[in-house]
C-alpha cells in the first residue's frame, strides 16, 4: 500500500511536470523541429531577445500585470476593510457574495460583457476608439479584485477586532492604527493577493482578447495568433523563462506565509542580537517599508507613464492588423519591417510615426473584432473570401492608388480576381497554393503527381488529411473534378463518399501537427501549402527526404492589404501599404514567410532568386498560364450559411463514423 | 475624601433599539480599585468601552477631572485598556509592544528603553524583550498587556475581564499581582468581571450591575453583608432569601417564626426580603431549633458540607462543618445579626430558593455564560 502510494506520487509528479520538462528541453534544441533534438544551443534564447515584436508584447504584458496587480491590491484591500467594517450583516454578506461572482463567472462572459460595456460607454461619450490600454487595464483590475478581497477578508476576520482599538488606546489615530497595526497584520494576505493578481493578469487570454484595443497586444494573444504557422521555438524559450519567473514568485509568496516569515524575522533578530545590535526599531522598520513601498510605487508610475506615452501621446499612430508571424520581424537576422517603416517615415517626412502592430489567428476572429466596432485599424491583411464579404458589407475603403505607386509592380496575373475584380479595395500581399508533400524514401515517385496519392492503399496508415472540412472536402472535389463552390448538396454528398472511402488509408486528420509528423517521418504523405513545405524541409530528420508537387487542379488563396472603413488616417495607411510593396520590405517578408509574392520586385530580384534557390523558385512560382482564370475557377469562395452548415454536418458524419 | 477622576452622569446607551445601559451614574475616585461586577450581557463591558472612548453615550455625560469627554477619541484620553484577549500586536516583539505608546508620543530613545525595562521588571518579564509575543504563555501575554497599558502612566487603567482566559491557579496569582501593581503605581483600576469571588478579593469598591442598571455601589464587605436587593444578595455569595414581614424595628417574622434582628426603619407589617447567608446558620437538635426541617441533600465541599434543608416547602442552604445525614430531621438556629432585611424589589421572589439547586447545574450555566461572551 505504502509502495503503491509512493509510485502514485511519482506518477502524479511526472504527469504534472513532463510537459514543462519537454518544453524546457526543446527550448535548448539546436533545430527547429520537435521531433529531433539535434544538439544543445542557446539559439532560441538569442532569437527571443532579438524579436522586438515579441519583446514588446512581453513588456506590454508585464506593464499591464504590474499596473493591474498594484491597483487591484490597493482597491481590493480597501474594499475588504470596508466590507469588514460594515455593521449591516445582510448588506455585508450580500457584498461578500457579489464580489465572488466575477470569480465564478466564465472568462468568456466577463470578456464579452466588459467589451459591450466599453463600446456602449464610449459610444455614449462619442469616442472613436472604445477599446484601449485603459479598457484592458480596467478589465484586468476587475477580474483581479475578487482574488485580492478573497485573500484579505478572511485575514481581517481572523484578526482580533480589538487590535486597532488597542492601538488607538495607546495613542494612535484611527489611520495610524490601520497603518501600524492592521496593515502589518494583513501584509502576508495582501502580498499573496497581489502575487495572485499578478499571475492571473499575466496569463489571461480570454478577457484580454475581448477588451484590448488597437495596438496593445499581450503575450498570450500574440502566441495564440501564431497558429497560422507553427509556434516558433523562441516561444519555448520564453515559456521556460516565464515558468521560472512564476516559480520564483510562488516561492516568494510561500515565504511571506506568516509562520515562515516569523521564523525568518526571529532568526534575523537573533542574528542582530548576537552581533550586539539592538532590535530594529519600528521607525527603522517603517523606513524600510516606506522605501520598499516607494520603490514599488515608482515602478508602477514609471510603467504607467511609459504605457501612456507609448499608446497615446504620439501624434501619428498607425494601427496594423495582420496574421501572426506574417511579417518579417527582425528575428534570425531578418529585417524588422515595422521598425524600418518608422525610421523611413521619420527620414522621409521629418515626423515620427508609431506603428501598433497586432495580430489575429483567423479571418473570422479579425472580422468579429472589426464588426464589433470596438476597435479601429488602418491596415488589415485578410484573405480573399473575407475581402469579398467585407466589400459587400461596406467595411473596406477604396484605395487611392495615387498614394500607392508601388502597386504597379504587382504582377498582371493578379488582375480581375473575383473578390475585387477592379482591384479597387485591395493590393495582394502573398498567395499560396495547396500541393502534396511526400517522403521520397517511402513513396515511389512514380505514384506521385495527382490527388490519387492521398487515396493510394500502398501507403495506408501513412497518409495525413486536413482536419478542417473545407480543405478536406476540397481534396476530394479537385480529384473528382467537382466545383468546390457549389451549393448542390448532391455534389457534396459525392465528395463525402470519396472521403469515406479514403478514411481507411488515413493515419490522422491534422492541422499544425503536420509539421512534426512529416519532419520526423511518422507520416509519408500530406496535402499542405507550398510555403509550409519549406519550413518542413528545413527541419526534416536525416532519414526523411521530403518532396513536393502540385496536383491539378488545386486550391489557391490570396491575402491582400486593405484599408477598413474605421481607418483613422487613410493617407498614412496608403503610405504604409506602398512601403510594404517596395523592394526591401517586400523581399524581406517573402523570405521570412516563405509564401509566394505577387510582387515583381520580389520574384524577379536576382538576390531573392539566389537566396531561395532554384527548387524553391520552381515550386513557389511554377509559371501559371492565365493565373486569374485558374484562381477564379478553383479558389474557395464564401458559401452561404446553409451550405456551410450542410458541409459541417457531412464532416461530422465522417469524423464520428 | 479622595479626588474624583471620572464621573458618569445619567449615561444611557442602546444598540439596535435595545437598551444596554440605563441612566448610569457613577463616580470613580483617584487611586481606587473599582470593579464592575455583573452577569454577562449586563452592560459592564459597554460601560468600560464608554470610558475608553470606543463608544459614545446616547445621553448623559462622561467627565474626566471635571472635563466633558463624551466625544474625545480614545487616543486623546489619558486612559489605557487591558483587553480581554490582550490584543497584543503579533508583528512586534515584547519590547516593541510595551514601547508602542511611548513611540507614539515620540519619546526619546533613552526614556523609552528605561521605561520599558521598568515596566517589564514590574511584571517580571525582564529578559523577554526580543521574544515574539505569539510565543508567550497566556499569563506572560497578560503581563505584557498590563505593562503596555501602564507604560504611558495613565490616570486610569481599564481592565476588561483580563483574567478570564487563565486557569484557576494562575488567575489567583494574577489577582494578587494586579492588586500589588495597583498599590505600587497608584493608578486607578476599573476592573470588569463576572466572577464575584474575584471582585470581593480585589476591589476597594464594587459596582454591581444588572440589566444595564447599577444595583449597588459599595465596599466588598458592604456589598456582601448588606446587599440592597435580592439580585445582589444572590449574585454575591450564596443566600437564602425568604419572604418576611417586619413586625417592628428589630423584629421580623418569616417561615412561621418571629426573629430578633438588627435592622429597623421599616413600616409596621411591611413585607420584606430576608437574607440569611448559609454559613450563618447553626444546626442544632430538632427540639432546640427556631426552624425545623428535613435534610434533603448533603454535598462535601472540602472545607465544609453544603446541606439542603426543606423547611415547610422552602429549600435552605446551610454550610456547616458538622456532618448530618440525609432525611435527618434537624433544627436551625439563627443569630440576630445574621439576619439582613431588604426592601422588596423587582428581583424579589426570583432568587434565594435552593429547590432546583445542584452543583452540576450551576457549573453548566457558568460555562454557558462564559461561552456567550
Amino acid at each position: 500500500m505504502k509502495k503503491a502510494s509512493k509510485v502514485f506520487t511519482v506518477l502524479m509528479f511526472a504527469f504534472l511536470f513532463a510537459p514543462i520538462a519537454i518544453l524546457l528541453l526543446f527550448s535548448f534544441n539546436e533545430a527547429r523541429s520537435l521531433s529531433v533534438f539535434s544538439g544543445f544551443s542557446l539559439k532560441w534564447y538569442r532569437e527571443l531577445f532579438r524579436d522586438t515584436e515579441t519583446l514588446k508584447t512581453v513588456r506590454n504584458t508585464l506593464v499591464l500585470a504590474v499596473c493591474a496587480a498594484g491597483i487591484s491590491t490597493v482597491m481590493g484591500t480597501a474594499a475588504a476593510v470596508g466590507i469588514h467594517r460594515m455593521r449591516n450583516k445582510y448588506l455585508r454578506s450580500a457584498l461578500d457574495m457579489v464580489t465572488n461572482i466575477p470569480m465564478i463567472d466564465p472568462d468568456i462572459i466577463t470578456g464579452i460583457s466588459m467589451m459591450l460595456m466599453f463600446v456602449f460607454v464610449s459610444r455614449l461619450l462619442g469616442l472613436a476608439n472604445s477599446l484601449s490600454f485603459a479598457t484592458l487595464l480596467i478589465a484586468h483590475i476587475t477580474f483581479c479584485l475578487p482574488y485580492v478581497i478573497l485573500q484579505v477578508l478572511p485575514k481581517l476576520r481572523q484578526m482580533d477586532a480589538s487590535l486597532p482599538e488597542a492601538a488607538m488606546d495607546l495613542g494612535c489615530t484611527p489611520w495610524g492604527a490601520f497603518w501600524k497595526v492592521e496593515l502589518p497584520e494583513l501584509m502576508p494576505a495582501i502580498v499573496t493577493g497581489m502575487i495572485m493578481a499578478f499571475t492571473l493578469s499575466l496569463d489571461d487570454f480570454v478577457i484580454s482578447y475581448f477588451t484590448t484595443g488597437t495596438g496593445f497586444q499581450t503575450l498570450p494573444i500574440r502566441i495564440y495568433n501564431m497558429t497560422k504557422k507553427t509556434v516558433t521555438p523562441d516561444m519555448y524559450a520564453l515559456a521556460t523563462l516565464i515558468f521560472f519567473v512564476i516559480l520564483a514568485l510562488l516561492l516568494l509568496s510561500n515565504l511571506t506565509d506568516r509562520e515562515d516569515s516569523q521564523r525568518i524575522r526571529a532568526a534575523r533578530k537573533a542574528r542582530r542580537a548576537a552581533k550586539g545590535r539592538p532590535p530594529m526599531s519600528p521607525r527603522r522598520q517603517r523606513a524600510l517599508y516606506t522605501a520598499g513601498g516607494a520603490l514599488v510605487l515608482a515602478a508602477l508610475t514609471a510603467s504607467l507613464i511609459f504605457a501612456v506615452t507609448e499608446t497615446d501621446d504620439k501624434p501619428q499612430v498607425l494601427n496594423v492588423y495582420n496574421w501572426g508571424e506574417y511579417i518579417s520581424d527582425g528575428s534570425e537576422g531578418t529585417m524588422d519591417v515595422v521598425a524600418e517603416f518608422e525610421r523611413w517615415y521619420q527620414r522621409q517626412y521629418g515626423r515620427p510615426v508609431q506603428v501598433n502592430y497586432t495580430t489575429f489567428a483567423s479571418n473570422e476572429d479579425m472580422y468579429a473584432k472589426l464588426s464589433s466596432g470596438a476597435v479601429s485599424y488602418d491596415v488589415i491583411i485578410p484573405s480573399d473570401y473575407m475581402i469579398a464579404r467585407m466589400i459587400s458589407e461596406d467595411m473596406l475603403l477604396p484605395l487611392d492608388l495615387a498614394n500607392i505607386p508601388n502597386a504597379q509592380y504587382i504582377s498582371e496575373d493578379f488582375q480581375g480576381l473575383y473578390y475585387d475584380p477592379e482591384g479597387v479595395y485591395s493590393v495582394p500581399y502573398a498567395y499560396g497554393i495547396v500541393g502534396i508533400i511526400y517522403n521520397a524514401n517511402v513513396v515511389d515517385p512514380a505514384d506521385a503527381g495527382t490527388w490519387d496519392l492521398l487515396w493510394n492503399e500502398k501507403y495506408a496508415g501513412q497518409i495525413l488529411q486536413f482536419n478542417n472540412s473545407r480543405d478536406a472536402f476540397g481534396t476530394a472535389m479537385y480529384r473528382a473534378g467537382l466545383d468546390v463552390n457549389t451549393t448542390d448538396r448532391a455534389v457534396w454528398d459525392d465528395a463525402l463518399d470519396s472521403l469515406m472511402e479514403q478514411r481507411g488509408v488515413v493515419r490522422s486528420y491534422v492541422m499544425d501537427e503536420v509539421y512534426n509528423m512529416m519532419e520526423a517521418g511518422e507520416a509519408a504523405v500530406a496535402p499542405y501549402y507550398a510555403g509550409d513545405y519549406f519550413t518542413m524541409l528545413d527541419a526534416q530528420a536525416p532519414t526523411v527526404d521530403l518532396r513536393f508537387y502540385y496536383p491539378d487542379p488545386t486550391n489557391f488563396y490570396i491575402d491582400a492589404m486593405c484599408i477598413p472603413a474605421c481607418c483613422q488616417n487613410k493617407t498614412l495607411a496608403e503610405t504604409f501599404i506602398n512601403f510594404m510593396l517596395s523592394a526591401g520590405p517586400a523581399i524581406a517578408n517573402a523570405e521570412y514567410t516563405y509564401y509566394a509574392s505577387p510582387n515583381t520586385l520580389v520574384y524577379e530580384d536576382p538576390d531573392y532568386i539566389d537566396e531561395m534557390g532554384p527548387e524553391a523558385m520552381e515550386i513557389l512560382y511554377p509559371g501559371w498560364d492565365d493565373f486569374a482564370r485558374q484562381y477564379n475557377a478553383y479558389a474557395y469562395r464564401n458559401l452561404d450559411a446553409e451550405t456551410l452548415d450542410y458541409i459541417n454536418t457531412l464532416w461530422e458524419t465522417l469524423k464520428i463514423n | 475624601m479622595a479626588k474624583k477622576i471620572i464621573e458618569l452622569k445619567n449615561i444611557t446607551k442602546s444598540f439596535d433599539g435595545q437598551v444596554v445601559l440605563d441612566d448610569i451614574c457613577l463616580d470613580i475616585y483617584d487611586n481606587e480599585f473599582l470593579t464592575l461586577l455583573g452577569p454577562s450581557g449586563c452592560g459592564k463591558t459597554t460601560l468600560l468601552r464608554l470610558i475608553g472612548g470606543f463608544e459614545t453615550p446616547d445621553a448623559g455625560d462622561i467627565l474626566f477631572l471635571g472635563q466633558r469627554i463624551n466625544d474625545l477619541p480614545p487616543h486623546k484620553r489619558n486612559v489605557n485598556t487591558v483587553f480581554q484577549r490582550y490584543a497584543l500586536f503579533p508583528h512586534l516583539s515584547v519590547f516593541e509592544n510595551v514601547a508602542f505608546a511611548l513611540r507614539e508620543r515620540k519619546a526619546p530613545r533613552e526614556e523609552i528603553e528605561a521605561r520599558v525595562e521598568e515596566m517589564l521588571s514590574m511584571v517580571a518579564l525582564t529578559g523577554f524583550e526580543n521574544r515574539s509575543v505569539t510565543r508567550l504563555s497566556g499569563g506572560q501575554q497578560q503581563r505584557v498587556a498590563i505593562a503596555r497599558a501602564l507604560v504611558g502612566r495613565p490616570r486610569v487603567l481599564l481592565l476588561d475581564e483580563p483574567l478570564a482566559a487563565l486557569d484557576l491557579k494562575l488567575r489567583k496569582d494574577m489577582q494578587q499581582e494586579l492588586k500589588k501593581i495597583q498599590k505600587a503605581t497608584g493608578v486607578t483600576f476599573v476592573f470588569v468581571t463576572h466572577d464575584q469571588e474575584e471582585a470581593l478579593s480585589m476591589s476597594d469598591t464594587i459596582v454591581v450591575i444588572s440589566e444595564g442598571r447599577i444595583q449597588q455601589i459599595g465596599a466588598s464587605t458592604d456589598v456582601y453583608n448588606e446587599p440592597k436587593n435580592a439580585f445582589v444578595a444572590d449574585f454575591i455569595g450564596e443566600s437564602n432569601i425568604v419572604d418576611g414581614v417586619m413586625l417592628a424595628d428589630r423584629s421580623v417574622s418569616f417561615s412561621g417564626h418571629t426573629f430578633d434582628c438588627v435592622d429597623g426603619g421599616f413600616e409596621r407589617n411591611e413585607p420584606v426580603d430576608v437574607v440569611v447567608r448559609p454559613e450563618d446558620v447553626d444546626i442544632v437538635p430538632e427540639d432546640k431549633g427556631m426552624l425545623r426541617g428535613v435534610v434533603t441533600s448533603v454535598t462535601f465541599m472540602g472545607v465544609h458540607y453544603e446541606v439542603i434543608v426543606d423547611i415547610g416547602g422552602f429549600k435552605w442552604m446551610i454550610q456547616t462543618t458538622d456532618f448530618v445525614d440525609v432525611d435527618e430531621r434537624i433544627g436551625l438556629y439563627i443569630e440576630p445579626d445574621a439576619i439582613h432585611i431588604m426592601k422588596k424589589s423587582e428581583y424579589s421572589g426570583l432568587y434565594g430558593d435552593y429547590a432546583s439547586f445542584s452543583n452540576e447545574f450551576d457549573e453548566l450555566s457558568d460555562a454557558e455564560s462564559e461561552a456567550e461572551e
